[in-house]
């Protein structure tokens, strides 16, 4: 996966991140379904071990080319490892996405 | 009768601007509509090729579905080099045709999105270049990437509307599909534009295909009404506006 240039929002302070899931969240200043998908994913992360998570908010407004790097054009989007949701995540299928991202990074893939 | 004119772009397509008045009204929304293979990305790419070489009208093309390198080879055999363009800061490609290699895989979706990153994407290049014109070539790639279609619908007017607020004009193009009676896949379409181009190849004969263009709206300008012939010549799309095409 290409480098995400972005605010680093994880809650950790430990910088070795090679063993955790990452975790993007694209937004916008004028997504109005944004602040309620940021709220199931971090709300998602904190009923898991949040240690295991890096997450990175982009924030499109401000930072466009990532958005177009990814060819991300609809907001809200989610993407965990090598996939994406688009909209207000429903936590099962974020759960089911970090456990595939999970079992992913445990074969050593990389996605 | 009043002496006000609107302000028009030059469309930069040989023909075609003495079928609008002299170019299409500035910062409006124009659709190119056709079946596959009629010409809309030709069309729509001289309009921005031509725009900066003859009018130094600087502009962004974004592409939804061709791959940024195909595209400058198919223009480049009408003597149009995209990359010198883009080189000399006339012109950006915007790359967000499904080719990207690090586009993720899409789960699915939840009907509750907007466009407002797409919208971000364009409108970083339009500052950055100073662009007046913009091309979406196809709207209707859209219509496969996501199933909400109200929602998309609804994003497309602002969408459209955010853009050419402040004088930019912009093409979409929209791929009817076969044995479709509509303008395109959303049924929007030519809700969208305030200028409608459709672009036809019709079969004429057992051997013989036909190409034209009709203008089938333009608010505020007094267009052809009739079906004109089009050919896609060693110079692009060129329009002969004192014929009338034979399938008419």
């Amino acid at each position: 996966m290409a480098d995400v240039k972005s605010k680093d929002e994880s809650g950790s302070e430990d910088d070795d991140d090679s063993s955790k899931i990452v975790i993007v969240l694209f937004k916008s200043d004028t997504c109005a379904f944004c602040p309620r998908a940021e709220e199931v994913v971090r709300d998602t992360i904190r009923d898991f071990s949040p240690e295991s998570f890096k997450l990175r908010v982009v924030n499109v407004s401000e930072n466009p080319e990532v958005a177009e790097e990814f060819g991300i054009v609809a907001l809200p989007t989610t993407m965990i490892g090598g996939v994406s949701i688009t909209g207000i995540p429903e936590p099962e299928m974020l759960m089911k996405m970090i456990m595939g991202a999970g079992v992913s990074k445990m074969r050593g893939g990389k996605k | 009768m009043s002496n006000y004119t609107i302000e028009r772009v030059k469309t930069g397509v040989p023909g075609l601007d003495e079928l609008v008045e002299g170019g299409f009204p500035k910062g409006d929304t124009i659709l190119v509509a056709g079946k596959a293979g009629t010409g809309k990305s030709t069309l729509a790419i001289q309009f921005l090729y031509n725009g900066a070489e003859q009018y130094g009208e600087t502009g962004v093309l974004v592409t939804l579905e061709e791959p940024p390198r195909l595209i400058k080879r198919n223009m480049m055999n009408f003597g149009m080099d995209l990359a010198k363009m883009e080189k000399e800061r006339k012109l950006v490609i915007v790359d967000l045709s499904p080719s990207k290699e690090v586009t993720p895989v899409t789960m699915g979706e939840f009907p509750s999105f907007d466009l407002s990153g797409l919208e971000a994407i364009i409108m970083s290049h339009v500052k950055k270049l100073k662009a007046t014109r913009v091309v979406i070539d196809t709207l209707s790639i859209l219509a496969y990437k996501f199933r909400s279609r109200d929602i998309l619908r609804e994003e497309f007017f602002k969408l459209t509307a955010n853009i050419t607020k402040k004088g930019v004009t912009l093409l979409l193009t929209s791929e009817i599909p076969e044995h479709h009676l509509g303008l395109g896949v959303f049924d929007v379409e030519a809700f969208l534009a305030s200028g409608v181009l459709v672009l036809y190849n019709e079969k004429i004969s057992d051997t013989l295909r036909s190409r034209s263009i009709e203008v089938l709206k333009l608010r505020g300008s007094k267009h052809s009404s009739r079906i004109h012939p089009m050919r896609i010549t060693d110079e692009g799309v060129r329009v002969f506006p004192g014929e009338i095409s034979p399938g008419a």
